[in-house]
């Protein structure tokens, strides 16, 4: 029984001791998304280290989180997610975490959310009658440029509340960011020839682009958010493409291909898979990338209506 | 024509000896008051600037409103996402969870209804920040033919370095299967060597755990997690491995490896070690080791395939000759997801029961054959039916088919395991 014991306490004091295994200077940072990852980068440069959990291959949505991630955040000094109730999941990551001061209203945890646009929000009183339903509004706001400025100036304030020594570099490698994005964003603008043009999205992940674009988005393939494509629906969708000469779907590089596939070819429409996150497709290396491979393609698709 | 510029040549005149006539005082006050008056007029003209660049903003800002307001779609400005507001915000979590199962035996004994359909388990879960070192969570699970029981109570505390600790009523982390929730298994039932030696839903005591991370230079890629705890004596209902009362605490460790070959392929190890005592006399004489692996594999982000075992050797000092002193048992689950609405699966079980008289028990072991088939109706909602052929130490065999539904509303929130 001493013995028994005595192996116990063994395990429970090489839990306690310091689990660092080198002191590193720079900022450990740990994001829900990839995307987020990026602005990170671009924001932090050399004084952050930074680690996404979710694999830009998955639907954020529906993510277990993994014991690696569960150390990730344990160990992180910022965390940042997507905030809203995207990534439902972050709650009982930060549980296991244990990390106290990245849970939901610590100063190393932030909430990118803040400030920007929401689309979508719902005016009345919600249920689960209409499906995966998103109770704050549509979660993908990263898909509006205007957003991320917001979002890269959040970014530079709280790394620069965390690490003042660098909060100048912070600070100016935002401006010079949101400088780029704002004449990006006149690219992109100009890109979409005719606004006013609509496309049939699997899920309604698309809209802030679409918003951004002067473009529609109210079909989809899912009958409610979160609910799989049904054949009654995908024939109501059919005929509403028809009615309305929609020749354009639209899906994440997640979203399973059949459906969109089979109407795509029935419809003899065309079918775009964009990135919902960076690095989700080869073209999409960083933020600027995605949108401008999100915008091209989906410019491609519309002109060959 | 001529009259005219004559006319105006000598008003030009007039007016011109006029202002010689001006001292030059009164030239400096006006000139102070042209200069105030540029001043006001260029003040102006910034204003005009100013409320054109502001008519320009909320012109644009109107239009892409009306754009909205024509495509149905809200716009607001976020402000996070913890909006609850007032003294709500401080209200706990609330889940429920129903589980209606439908079953039909081959079985001629009928002592608890072999063939029936019940509200097998209603789950209603509350959970909520105690303060910012800990939490509270709590299950009471109601069924249709038993008490009312309280799964799960207790709170977890974050206030010890690299240690999180679980303080109260919970399921012990000592296997895969067993610390799981009805609602997160792949089979309507547990695995046959959870039932038989934990009991038929598993481990659930009260006691205290620790859990932390063991640090590795190749933590990247392997995670290696500790779990060490001490509950109550005695297992769940039906459950064997140290009796069915409590008595002496049990003790437990566990150790757990968790390797993530890429983000399609993850494979996860564990083991456990438990003991604790079935009698009422001072030793600890049952001694456990349970082992556990699961392979996850995306072949596309929509098709997770995951292949799991579970085994538990038992070490018990039985005074009993004829009894098993060392029985063991073990399964084997393959779970595929076809797509977003369907899974299919199988799982093979093998158990030697505790307490089997080795000489005059027709079989040793029990044997389960079990195949699923899932219809995933929403995140929320799941149907299962399931076939599971067993073979029983009596020496009889049962065919047993099982509908299940489960249902879930409010916020539930599982711990990660």
């Amino acid at each position: 029984m001493k013995n028994k014991l005595v192996l116990i306490l063994c395990a429970l004091v090489v839990g306690v001791l310091p689990t660092t295994v080198s002191a590193q200077s720079r900022l450990r940072v740990v994001t829900t998304l990839a995307t987020f990852a990026d602005l990170v980068e671009q924001v932090g440069g050399e004084y952050v280290k930074v680690d996404a959990l979710v694999s830009p291959k998955f639907n954020p949505h529906f993510i277990e989180p993994k014991p690696g991630d569960v150390l990730k955040v344990k160990r992180a000094d910022l965390f940042v997610h997507a905030g809203l109730d995207l990534e439902l999941w972050r709650f009982s990551l930060v549980d296991a975490a244990g990390n106290t001061q990245v849970r939901p209203g610590g100063d190393r945890e932030l909430d990118l959310s803040q400030g920007v646009m929401l689309l979508d929000v719902p005016n009345e009183s919600v249920s689960r009658a209409q499906g995966d339903i998103h109770i704050y509004g549509n979660p993908h706001y990263w898909l509006s440029p205007k957003n991320v400025k917001v979002m890269v100036q959040s970014l530079a304030e709280k790394l620069s509340n965390l690490d003042a020594e660098h909060a100048d570099e912070y600070q100016q490698s935002a401006e010079r960011y949101i400088a780029e994005l704002d004449r990006k964003i006149q690219q992109w603008e100009k890109a979409m020839l005719s606004e006013g043009q609509g496309f049939v999205a699997y899920h309604n992940e698309w809209l802030y682009l679409a918003h951004f674009l002067g473009l529609e988005s109210t079909l989809f393939l899912e009958p409610n958010p979160g609910i799989p494509p049904t054949p009654k629906h995908v024939g109501k969708i059919k005929a509403l493409m028809k009615e309305h000469n929609i020749r354009t779907i639209v899906r994440a590089n997640y979203n399973p291909s059949s459906v969109a596939e089979a109407l795509a070819r029935e419809l003899g429409v065309s079918e775009v898979v964009l990135c919902p996150q960076v690095n989700a497709l080869k073209p999409c290396t960083d933020y600027l990338q995605m949108m401008n491979y999100n915008v091209q393609s989906l410019k491609e698709a519309l002109l060959h209506e | 024509m001529k009259f005219y510029t004559y006319f105006l040549a000598g008003l030009l005149c007039l007016q011109g000896s006029a202002w010689a006539q001006v001292d030059e005082e009164s030239f400096k006050a006006l000139q102070q008051q042209v200069e105030q008056l540029t001043q006001v007029v260029n003040r102006l003209v910034d204003n005009t600037e100013t409320q054109k660049t502001r008519i320009a903003e909320l012109e644009a800002e109107n239009s892409q409103l009306k754009q909205t307001m024509d495509k149905k779609v809200s716009i607001q400005r976020a402000e996070g996402s913890s909006s609850a507001k007032g003294l709500a915000a401080f209200n706990p979590d609330i889940g429920v969870i129903l589980d209606v199962t439908g079953q039909l035996s081959q079985s001629d004994e009928d002592a608890e209804g072999n063939d029936k359909i019940s509200a097998r388990e209603l789950e209603l879960v509350f959970g909520h920040d105690v303060d910012p070192y800990t939490r509270l969570d709590a299950t009471v699970t109601l069924s249709d033919f038993e008490e009312v029981s309280l799964e799960e109570a207790y709170a977890t505390y974050w206030g010890i370095p690299n240690v999180n600790t679980r303080l109260g009523r919970f399921r012990p982390r000592v296997g895969k299967a067993t610390a799981l929730h009805r609602d997160q298994l792949k089979t309507v039932d547990e695995p046959l060597v959870v039932q038989k030696y934990l009991g038929v839903e598993g481990l659930s005591r009260s006691g205290v755990e620790f859990s932390g991370f063991i640090p590795a230079p190749w933590e990247d890629v392997v995670t290696h997690e500790w779990i060490a705890g001490v509950m109550e004596g005695g297992v769940g209902e039906d459950g064997a491995l140290f009796g069915d009362v409590r008595r002496r605490p049990s003790l437990y460790a566990r150790l757990r490896h968790f390797i993530e070959f890429s983000d399609e392929t993850q494979l996860d190890l564990g083991s456990t070690y438990l003991t604790g005592s079935s009698d009422d006399d001072q030793r600890f004489e049952v001694n456990a080791l349970a082992l556990d692996a699961t392979l996850t594999h995306y072949l596309t982000p929509n098709n997770p395939l995951t292949l799991q075992a579970e085994a538990m050797l038992q070490d018990r000092d039985e005074t009993d000759v004829l009894m098993e002193d060392k029985p063991w048992g073990f399964y084997a689950l393959a779970d595929y997801k076809l797509n977003d609405r369907f899974s299919i699966g199988g799982r093979y079980d093998w158990v030697e029961p505790i307490g089997l008289d080795v000489i005059s028990s027709p079989r040793n072991e029990e044997t389960a054959w079990t195949g699923y088939f899932t219809f995933h109706q929403s995140e929320y909602a799941r149907w299962r039916l399931q076939y599971q052929h067993a073979e029983l130490a009596e020496g009889t065999n049962d065919d047993r088919l099982f509908l299940q539904a489960t249902f879930a509303i409010g916020v539930h929130k599982h711990a990660i395991q």
